[in-house]
């Protein structure tokens, strides 16, 4: 044997060689094109930075992009620029669509896959595949198609509408049109952006659904319990673990969509469906305001870990089966 | 060290000596074979033209072979916002003029060989030229005259179902407002399907709300150049006027045509707006998209006040890296495409835009080319440029646009849009 095949630490030399070979290419990957963005994003905050500005000599940081501490969050909260009200809104904006898409999503899925999970196994798995599909259709696509259902004057909903003797509404573009509180033109975009992802939700619910062992609900039926009865208090329960999941994703995937707005309203009418990262989009990549761009990505990750937090405190176990 | 680290070492320096042999900076058109990149936006037109010049110059230069790369718009200004910074750029850049001052840290100054600010000054408008002038340094030459301002889309067919006199006959735009309400079409349930009058898109919006600032005697810019004066009578005297043709007059539906919904110039080639605001480059791109659209025409709208005065952009151009190795080329390439007035004209002609160059609007051959244009050449001696602003993108179509639109659709008044502009605005200076 070699001087360099020593055994070291419990493994060989080439074992170590192959290690080394398959992680470093990965480590380097992840570190160019998550860790450095992340720490650069995480330095920018503090700076007025713009790369269109001829900055100080170290990374372009200082003079044209000056550092300025935590102004850039204390205008978020309290400033009168035109960032800080459009964050204002667009941060209001995020949340209402996110905390409207979860329970409308939920009300969707959880009943539709019982629904699902109760028919023939091979009818089962056409549904499965025909409510899957829009999960794998292009944002574009789907915001292009739900753009032409929508159109005020060419649009199939107002031409329902206008069959049933009603008045058309300016789905995506009138200002003035509410529902609940919230605009129309939101309402429009949660429509289009629920009809994309429920089928994601949906399938991890039927497979949820297919654990539960049979036993617990025939004993509750044995018990007396109706159909409704076994759904709230036996099957809802065990699909406790299963909820967290998919209330923590679908949060998740609300907080961060962005074509699907894009392509549908850009965040017209007046800045109505504004969402944060659409704003993070245009004051980075739009305006080259990355210092902001940056505070404000903090922000949503700040948002998004703390409403993650909560719903994995509410929605915690403690068993299994 | 062993004889293949030797061998390695050897190797590299051998292909960083090669390297240094390349051809020096300073090579002539006539020298050895030279590829130059342009970067251009995407527009079909604009994208021929320049094909056609890359073509010429190439037949002229045979060793000189330019390869140009296109970009959709947004994606274009934040390719030059990442790039420049970078020293990434192409060698030629298509630059819009009032972003240039903006670069100006991150261009080549044109050289005196090429031309000077004074030749500049004396070849151009002065609407064109303005921006591409720096702190008394030329960075680059000037295509067209972008003019926004004024110029409307009339669709004859529908004109003469109206039962209106075509060519219209405007004296004041209470005449284009009487016939833009003859215009109008709606639906059983009362839904605008056809515009009388559509200016409600983001140049456009803005561009007419600065020319009637200065033709009712206002300013939109402090003295000294260094802030903004939108809260003035003049604005809110073109704001009113603006909201009256929503309320009073209601030759256009704010809701139903605007930018994100209906863009005015798909609106008109489509049949969705018979008088429709937009400057004559949008002709040649709706000729393309609807090639069968019938018999148009294009007039200039009547003034405000005593004489036609407006602002423009300074418009499209070409402009030269200080990063290319073959600056001299690429100059030479700027100067043969917006300096030659035979080549400048033929770029205006492909690309249906109004020429940078007196000599050209005024030419037999624009005229017979593109008839259309010659409505708008009267007014071209009174256009100002619009002002080398913080981010002039920013200021129009963040600002000026969205909350005047914002009036339109009535979600805010005259007097909050205008404290809002003027304070946005001026916040754009830090």
């Amino acid at each position: 044997m070699t001087k360099g095949a020593k055994r070291r630490g419990g493994l060989w030399a080439a074992q170590r060689r192959f290690i080394l070979g398959v992680s470093i290419p990965t480590l380097l990957y992840i570190g160019g094109l998550s860790l450095f963005p992340l720490v650069w994003a995480l330095v920018l905050m503090f700076f007025d930075y713009s790369p269109q500005r001829v900055g100080g000599p170290f990374l372009g940081l200082g003079g044209n992009n000056p550092f300025v501490g935590l102004n850039h969050f204390r205008e978020m909260l309290v400033g009168t620029s035109m960032e800080a009200q459009l964050f204002r809104v667009s941060l209001k904006n995020t949340l209402i669509f996110a905390f409207a898409v979860l329970p409308l999503n939920l009300a969707i899925t959880l009943p539709l896959a019982a629904l699902i999970e109760s028919v023939h196994d091979q009818i089962k798995a056409l549904f499965r595949a025909i409510y899957f599909l829009p999960v794998v259709t292009s944002s574009v696509g789907v915001a292009l198609m739900w753009g032409y259902l929508y159109h005020p004057q060419q649009g199939l909903l107002n031409a329902i509408i206008r069959g049933l003797g009603g008045t058309p509404v300016a789905w995506l573009s009138d200002p003035r049109a509410t529902f609940l509180g919230v605009s129309v033109a939101m309402w429009a975009v949660i429509a289009a952006y629920l009809w994309q992802d429920y089928g994601y939700n949906l399938v991890i619910f039927i497979a949820a659904l297919q654990g539960i062992p049979k036993e617990f609900k025939e004993a509750a039926m044995i018990d007396g319990a109706n159909a409704w009865q076994v759904f709230t208090r036996v099957t809802i329960p065990l699909l406790r673990p299963t909820l967290l999941f998919v209330c923590v994703m679908t949060m998740l995937s609300s907080f961060s969509v962005f074509d699907i707005i894009q392509v549908m309203t850009n965040g017209a009418p007046n800045h109505q469906t504004r969402l944060l990262v659409l704003d993070i989009y245009e004051n980075a990549f739009r305006y080259q305001n990355m210092g902001w761009a940056a505070a404000t990505s903090l922000v949503l990750v700040m948002v998004v870990m703390a409403v993650t937090l909560i719903q994995m405190r509410l929605l915690r176990t403690e068993w299994e089966y | 060290m062993n004889r293949r680290v030797l061998t390695l070492l050897l190797s590299g320096l051998l292909i960083l000596g090669m390297a240094g042999c390349r051809p020096s900076t300073g090579a002539s058109p006539e020298a050895g074979a030279v590829t130059l990149r342009l970067w251009v936006h995407q527009n079909p037109t604009f994208e021929a033209g320049y094909q056609a010049l890359i073509d010429a110059y190439h037949q002229a230069h045979p060793n000189v072979t330019i390869t140009m790369e296109t970009f959709d718009y947004s994606t274009y200004i934040q390719t030059l916002q990442t790039a420049m910074p970078a020293g990434e750029e192409a060698d030629i850049v298509q630059m819009f003029g009032t972003w240039v001052c903006g670069y100006a840290g991150r261009l080549a100054p044109a050289p005196a060989d090429v031309m000077t600010v004074e030749q500049a000054q004396q070849l151009y408008y002065a609407a064109p030229i303005g921006g591409y002038i720096c702190d008394d340094t030329l960075y680059g030459l000037p295509q067209e005259f972008n003019i926004e301002y004024g110029g409307v889309l009339v669709n004859r067919a529908m004109y003469e179902a109206a039962g209106l006199t075509y060519p219209p006959q405007w004296e004041t735009m209470d005449d284009v407002l009487r016939d833009a309400q003859a215009l109008v079409q709606r639906d059983a349930a009362g839904v605008m399907t056809v515009a009388g009058f559509d200016f409600i898109s983001t140049d456009p919006t803005a561009f007419s709300f600065l020319a009637g600032i200065l033709q009712r005697g206002g300013d939109y810019w402090n003295a000294d150049h260094t802030g903004f004066t939108f809260n003035t009578p003049e604005a809110r005297e073109t704001l009113e006027w603006m909201l009256s043709t929503v309320t009073e007059w209601q030759v256009v539906d704010p809701v139903l045509f605007n930018d994100t919904t209906n863009w005015v110039g798909t609106a008109f080639f489509s049949g969705q707006a018979a008088i429709a605001y937009i400057g004559p480059w949008a002709v040649s791109m709706g000729l393309t998209d609807y090639p069968d659209f019938g018999e148009f025409g294009y007039f200039v709208l009547p003034h405000v006040g005593d004489e036609p005065i407006f602002v423009a952009d300074s418009g499209w151009g070409l402009s030269v890296s200080p990063n290319s190795e073959h600056q001299d080329i690429a100059w030479d390439f700027v100067r043969f495409a917006a300096a030659e007035p035979a080549n400048a004209l033929q770029w205006n002609i492909t690309s249906s835009t109004i020429p940078a160059i007196p000599e050209n609007a005024e030419s037999a051959e624009l005229a017979q080319a593109l008839p259309w244009i010659t409505e708008e050449l009267s007014q071209l001696p009174y256009g100002r440029y619009l002002g080398t602003m913080p981010d002039r993108d920013q200021v129009m179509y963040q600002i000026i646009y969205p909350h005047i639109l914002n009036v339109l659709q009535q979600v805010e008044t005259v007097d909050q849009a205008l404290a809002a502009i003027d304070a946005e605005a001026n916040a754009t200076f830090r």
